[in-house]
């Protein structure tokens, strides 16, 4: 449900560009690069920290909305009835889905990027 | 592409072809960072006589390894290049266009250098004054106007294809196409995609779009853009469809109350535009093309992303790439049930 590549091959990468390259750098490329490391390692960081936990609300959701059984599977599911238009409106389920969006988009948001939820006076 | 003495000889032979100078020497040659889609390189030349004698900075724009979808090939956006320039948009003076291999091993264009600041970032900072930016909005917005002066049917841009019949569910079903390429599931754009195909209406008129309109896609002097830049996605549609691209919030670079780009408010752009455009915005339609600029923005990222992911490119800028969409995901969800700007 989380958006790719994961925590971890990021912090590899930024693993590598730190060994590889980041000593040839100078001035505003050094800065960009030590910048995209930080980032990188921050994000790894705040998603092991949340954890299999900080989804459990989505597949609660997922649970409620198709019965128990595999998140990953539900997961298409719901983006397959999304495009069929079953959660269109007047749906009754409809607030239920923009729902658990919403839930899903904010804890991606906790994790790749803290300072666009403050922005917006979140959090 | 111009790092091998030879490639730089070829060049120097093609400029001496089209100019007809004696002589022509290539001081050096640089590339340049901006343009994830495209190869950009400066270039300082000489030449003894033809029509270009003397020393010039010219910038040659070829293609990136990994082409993009949609965007146009170096010819078709020379001749777009071209016919802004005839229509008095501020770009930078395109000179030669090379479509065929046999010159460089790649299609490639050559433009006078233009100089300005191109860094989104440095100009939404407060080290440039309020003032100065909502000047530069200004003459964004009278830029665009002139861009949107230039309808179709135009024979010297007859490779931008007809005008489309309907330009939202155009862009409906290309952005359709463009999510079935990615194997993972994303709900919110799906949940856009259906919002789009509900809320599409007609559009009144069709012009000619930059399709990248938008701060960090032009340069900037001292209070007036110096050149728009970037014509790759260029493309016939509805004008309101770049207003709602430029305003995006992903493009105000963290300034997210000044709508116009990160450089002013955005009531202050429309006025501008409409005055110079002679043309009424539609608050609904702008309304619209704004979800769909954060949809095609997650859409964007999603590629980008996929040149890390399966197109071999082991790029920490590309992967990071991959955790923007919840931004835009946030922004369509957030525009749908606010049902306004």
């Amino acid at each position: 449900m989380r958006d790719l590549p994961g925590g971890r091959e990021l912090e590899m990468l930024a693993l590598e560009l730190e060994a590889e390259r980041l000593g040839t750098l100078e001035g505003d490329d050094r800065r960009l690069v030590v910048a995209m490391i930080e980032r990188a390692r921050a994000i790894a960081k705040r998603e092991a920290k949340a954890g299999e936990a900080a989804l459990a609300p989505v597949r609660a959701a997922l649970e409620r909305l198709y019965g128990p059984g595999d998140p990953a599977e539900h997961f298409h599911r719901l983006t397959q009835d999304i495009r069929a238009g079953r959660f269109d409106p007047p749906t009754a389920r409809r607030g239920e889905i923009r729902d658990l969006l919403w839930a899903l988009t904010l804890q991606k948001l906790r994790e790749s990027n803290p300072g666009f939820l403050r922005a917006h006076g979140l959090e | 592409m111009l790092r091998s003495p030879e490639t730089r000889y070829a060049l120097e032979r093609y400029l001496q072809h089209e100019t007809g100078a004696t002589k022509v020497a290539i001081h050096a040659a640089t590339a340049l960072t901006a343009g994830a889609v495209q190869e950009n390189w400066k270039i300082e030349a000489e030449m003894t006589g033809g029509s270009l004698a003397g020393r010039h900075l010219l910038v040659l724009r070829t293609d990136a390894p990994t082409r993009i979808a949609a965007s146009l090939g170096r010819a078709e956006e020379y001749a777009v290049l071209c016919a802004a320039r005839g229509a008095g948009v501020t770009v930078p003076e395109p000179l030669f266009c090379c479509s065929g291999t046999a010159a460089l091993g790649r299609p490639f264009f050559i433009m006078q250098w233009a100089e300005g600041e191109t860094s989104g970032a440095k100009l939404v900072r407060d080290e440039c004054g309020a003032e100065q930016r909502g000047e530069i909005a200004l003459s964004l917005a009278r830029e665009l106007a002139t861009i949107h002066g230039i309808r179709p049917p135009r024979l010297d841009l007859a490779a931008l294809g007809d005008p489309p019949a309907d330009p939202a569910a155009e862009r409906v079903a290309l952005y359709r196409r463009w999510l079935d390429d990615f194997e993972d599931p994303h709900p919110v754009a799906e949940w856009a995609l259906r919002w789009l195909a509900r809320e599409k209406s007609a559009a009144s008129e069709i012009v000619l779009l930059h399709g990248d309109f938008r701060t960090g896609n032009y340069l900037v002097g001292k209070k007036a853009p110096t050149a728009i830049l970037d014509w790759e996605f260029a493309n016939w549609g509805d004008p309101h469809e770049d207003i709602g691209w430029f305003c995006c919030k992903s493009w105000r670079f963290g300034a997210i109350d000044r709508e116009a780009g990160g450089l002013a408010p955005r009531a202050l752009f429309y006025r501008a535009y409409e005055e110079h455009a002679r043309r009424t915005l539609d608050t609904k339609r702008l309304h619209y093309w704004e979800v769909m600029a954060s949809l095609r923005w997650l859409l964007l990222a999603l590629q980008q992303r996929e040149r890390y992911l399966r197109g071999g490119e082991r790029s920490l800028a590309l992967a990071l790439t991959g955790r923007r969409p919840a931004e835009c995901e946030f922004e369509i969800l957030r525009l749908i049930e606010a049902g306004t700007l």
